[in-house]
């Protein structure tokens, strides 16, 4: 009877938070705030001189370039995202399992390694089809430039409309036949049920789509320098090659990341109260439309937009690599660089990004533990906050660990740990999703269970919660490596001389024109990065 | 169950690999900082001093410009591990003077002489006269031993043969403003280190106005400012692009490689400003964690063997009298050179980034 009283009174006692908890999803806040307080205290501390210059020649100039791309390509993916959706999840095309495959896998492929292959592709005169053009009508034909404003929406839209199209191919699958059945029944139109009652069921999906697609291209330096279009980020890097004076960078980021905050912010407004419910009960997938004669045309959408975002870059990156391994001198230089070897700078690429996985998960636990088992406002407010690094470009955050370390922790500074911590906050708010959407699924009477029989809230941790929701925490991992993999503008900055990863190996040799060099490094970096996604698409119900 | 329990024996085994992976490639540096203490005064009495262990690099020079000497030093000291950073001048002076207080590189590389003039005023640098270094011309050895140049470059106009023929290649840098040329020149943008010491060159020889008025005719000539000169060669090269405005060897470098182009060596008429040049150079940074390397390396970078290296491989002028140019390569002493006052170009230099935003040259 008193172990039983006991156990009551221990039960009670967890539904209270436990400080220990609290402690720890606190610490993982502050680690996370550090660099976006340093930022801003540089940014608002920053010499008058240094704001009145800014405000006279760059910033305004930059906010305009910078919104103007975040639109374009924003409304850009979302176009293309949903209609690819609706194709293969709505219609009855042919193909449509293998085009879901490719319609997610540019996902592995950098957009600045897209926009390498395009420009080397389509450059005026330079380029291989205005040279082919050239060579087969004799005189040059005007092609396109990728050059510039076009050119930079262009490429980031081919490259960023996955995510829109995952979320929205998933809202698609789970939409209820009954609700534009409906719809029909009350004399709407097949076009107007699309309007008014499909694409708002779809609103959510979208917006988070959208959101992923603007902060992107918020944070985007590659693509935008290799197409010379000057956003933040990219004038944040040309402020650390000029002057002798980080102010003026710190400004500028201070500025970009208040631009962020506003677009996550906006985005929660917008999904606002708005809930979409289904009754599981009787839920039955809406029918396929018939194609009919649309069947070519919307067969040649889908081929057009997978050869641009996909089979061209692949396909060009593997006869450069093809190239690169004939040619004996770019052979030896791909291999070696000086003392590193192509081994090393793959495993470089590994271990960061690994270790960075395994932190960012790691660190997640306590904010999601806190977040889904104990929901109040201090919790919602310490996972919001952690969240705040999706709105942290890369550049920001290597500048405020530049700036940080170096004074705080001189013994951490010019290590490789450097960058991976630059990973572990970049992309903590995936992995703090994951974790919570794992958590959410696991019913808290196991762990309730398992303390009532008599386990420490710690033992219960490992050996009832954590083996539950392992599955889970991969995902978040897999896409902490993912992400990780790609990221080039902390990298670029953070590195330790001698430290390179496959991404600035790219970087560096396609910067000086070396494209041939580059190939086989980009070709693995996209190999390496479709095993985590093709792990994590599997767990997509589209792809099951 | 047993799919679980893979999986987190793969979480374990990646941890581990990881753990691995980490302090391997972090004890480096504590290790040669340790050694580091004791070796400096050893280093400097006795040269015979066995030189081993990390060598960090901070080049402005890219790094194909910079890795085959390295490689050569690498093959003469085998003991000795070169690491390498290669960026933007300016990006890696604003690291170097980040780390004052614990100095990461050995040696800085730039690709002109106003960046080190600067850092050295700003005590980034210790005072080494690598052995030989009395045979160089005076004017390439910093104020107090901060730094030494290690070759010469000029600014040169090259442009497409097929596109332009030699009589209509323009002779003057100024040349460059004709609305004749409009959309059809390359330069490289304001982080390129060769370009803004161009700009400091003119800024002193003609002073704010004229340069001021100058980029703007080439910002009004719709010149594409590109991320570098390979990039500015190689589009020239094919006919992306009529006129770039480089350095010397870029010229000779696109040559080799088979296109058609040709170079002018401009500004060489009666009361033209002359030609523009200037010189790459190295120090070693202040607090270096292995001097020892660092000062075999500056030896080897002035020596015959490593001026002859810059010369054959890359087209520059070496400043070691007695190396031969490159063959292919017109020397200096046919042109009338522009007058430049390096200490005063370093002073001044803070002014021409104001130049550069000022105007929002790309």
């Amino acid at each position: 009877m008193r172990t039983g009283a006991r156990a009551f009174h221990r039960l009670n006692q967890q539904n209270s938070i436990s400080p220990r908890l609290t402690i720890a999803a606190g610490l993982v806040a502050l680690f996370v705030a550090i660099p976006l307080g340093y930022i801003f205290f540089r940014a608002v501390t920053g010499e008058p001189e240094v704001w009145q210059r800014l405000l006279q020649t760059r910033i305004w100039t930059l906010l305009g370039n910078t919104l103007l791309l975040v639109a374009a390509v924003t409304s850009g993916a979302l176009v293309t995202g949903v209609s690819m959706a609706w194709i293969t999840e709505r219609t009855d095309l042919p193909g449509r399992g293998i085009f879901r495959w490719m319609l997610a896998l540019p996902l592995a492929i950098p957009a600045y390694i897209g926009g390498i292959l395009h420009l080397t592709l389509l450059r005026s005169r330079g380029g291989l089809i205005p040279q082919l053009l050239e060579s087969l009508f004799g005189q040059p034909i005007p092609t396109p430039s990728p050059l510039g404003f076009w050119g930079a929406a262009f490429i980031l839209t081919i490259f960023t409309y996955p995510y829109v199209y995952l979320l929205s191919a998933a809202a698609f699958r789970s939409l209820h036949a009954s609700l534009e059945e409906a719809a029909r029944t009350f004399g709407r139109t097949p076009w107007q049920t699309l309007w008014r009652v499909t694409l708002p069921a779809l609103r959510p999906g979208l917006i988070a789509g959208a959101l992923l697609v603007a902060l992107d291209i918020l944070a985007e330096y590659g693509t935008v320098a290799l197409l010379r279009y000057e956003t933040f980020s990219s004038a944040i890097f040309v402020q650390l090659s000029g002057r002798y004076d980080r102010s003026a960078a710190s400004v500028l980021s201070g500025v970009l990341v208040t631009l962020a905050i506003v677009i996550l912010w906006g985005e929660l407004r917008l999904q606002g109260q708005a809930r979409f419910t289904q009754m599981e009960s009787n839920w039955r997938p809406a029918p396929r439309h018939g194609l009919g004669k649309w069947k070519l045309p919307a067969f040649l959408l889908i081929l057009g937009v997978i050869s641009a975002s996909l089979l061209v870059p692949v396909s060009v990156l593997a006869a450069w690599s093809i190239g690169a391994f004939l040619d004996p001198k770019t052979l030896a230089s791909v291999f070696r660089t000086g003392s590193q070897g192509f081994g090393s700078f793959a495993w470089n690429s590994l271990w960061s990004s690994g270790l960075a996985a395994i932190l960012a998960v790691t660190l997640s636990l306590p904010v999601a533990l806190l977040s889904v088992r104990y929901p109040n406002r201090f919790s919602r407010f310490i996972s919001r906050f952690c969240q705040v690094g999706y709105a942290i470009p890369g550049v920001v955050i290597a500048l405020s660990l530049v700036l940080l370390v170096n004074r705080l922790l001189p013994f951490l500074y010019a290590t490789p740990l450097v960058v991976v911590i630059a990973y572990v906050l970049r992309h903590m708010p995936q992995a703090v999703r994951a974790s919570e959407s794992a958590l959410g699924q696991l019913s808290p009477s196991l762990e309730e269970a398992a303390r009532t029989l008599g386990r420490t809230s710690l033992q219960t941790l490992f050996q009832i919660t954590l083996p539950l929701v392992l599955p889970g925490l991969l995902a978040g991992g897999a896409l902490v490596f993912l992400t990780s993999l790609k990221e080039l503008p902390a990298t670029l900055l953070l590195r330790p001389a001698g430290f390179d990863t496959l991404a600035v190996r790219v970087w560096v040799w396609a910067e000086d024109g070396f494209y041939m060099q580059a190939a086989p490094a980009a070709l693995l970096l996209v190999l390496v990065s479709a095993i985590p996604l093709s792990f994590l698409l599997r767990r997509e119900q589209v792809f099951k | 169950m047993i799919r679980k329990r893979v999986f987190f024996a793969l979480l374990v085994a990646a941890m581990l690999l990881s753990a691995c992976g980490a302090p391997a490639a972090t004890q480096v540096p504590a290790v040669t900082e340790a050694a580091s203490a004791t070796e400096p005064s050893l280093a400097t009495e006795a040269p015979v001093v066995e030189v081993s262990g990390n060598l960090v690099v901070y080049s402005g020079r890219s790094e194909p410009l910079i890795q085959p000497l390295m490689d050569a030093f690498k093959a003469k000291y085998p003991n000795v591990e070169v690491l390498l950073k290669a960026g933007k001048n300016s990006e890696l002076a604003n690291a170097l003077l980040e780390e004052k207080t614990n100095p990461q590189a050995d040696i800085f590389i730039t690709t002109e002489l106003f960046t080190v003039q600067s850092l050295a005023q700003q005590g980034v640098f210790q005072s080494y006269l690598p052995v030989g270094a009395e045979n160089l011309p005076a004017e390439f050895i910093g104020p107090g031993n901060a730094w030494i140049g290690l070759t010469r470059r000029a600014r040169v106009i090259m442009y497409n043969t097929e596109l332009v023929s030699p009589g209509e290649a323009p002779t003057s840098i100024f040349d460059l403003t004709d609305p004749k040329w409009k959309g059809r020149i390359a330069a490289a943008g304001s982080t390129n280190g060769s370009m803004q010491a161009q700009i400091a060159v003119m800024r002193q020889l003609l002073g704010e106005p004229a340069t001021e008025e100058w980029l703007n005719g080439l910002l009004a000539n719709e010149a594409a400012f590109l991320g570098g000169h390979t990039d500015v060669r190689k589009a020239v090269g094919a006919g992306e692009f009529q006129i770039g405005l480089v350095n010397h060897y870029y010229y000779y470098l696109q040559q080799a490689e088979g296109s058609k182009v040709g170079i002018v060596f401009p500004d060489q008429g009666e009361g033209q400003i002359g030609l523009i040049t200037n010189a790459t150079a190295a120090g070693i940074v202040n607090g270096a964690p292995n001097p020892a390397a660092a000062q075999a390396f500056m030896d080897f970078l002035i020596s015959a063997e490593g001026q002859k290296l810059f010369t054959e491989l890359n087209y520059e002028y070496p400043l070691l009298p007695g190396v031969e140019i490159h063959s292919e390569v017109q020397p200096l002493s046919d042109f009338r050179l522009a007058d430049v006052n390096v200490a005063q170009s370093a002073l001044e230099f803070d002014a021409t980034f104001d130049l550069i935003e000022r105007i929002g040259l790309p």
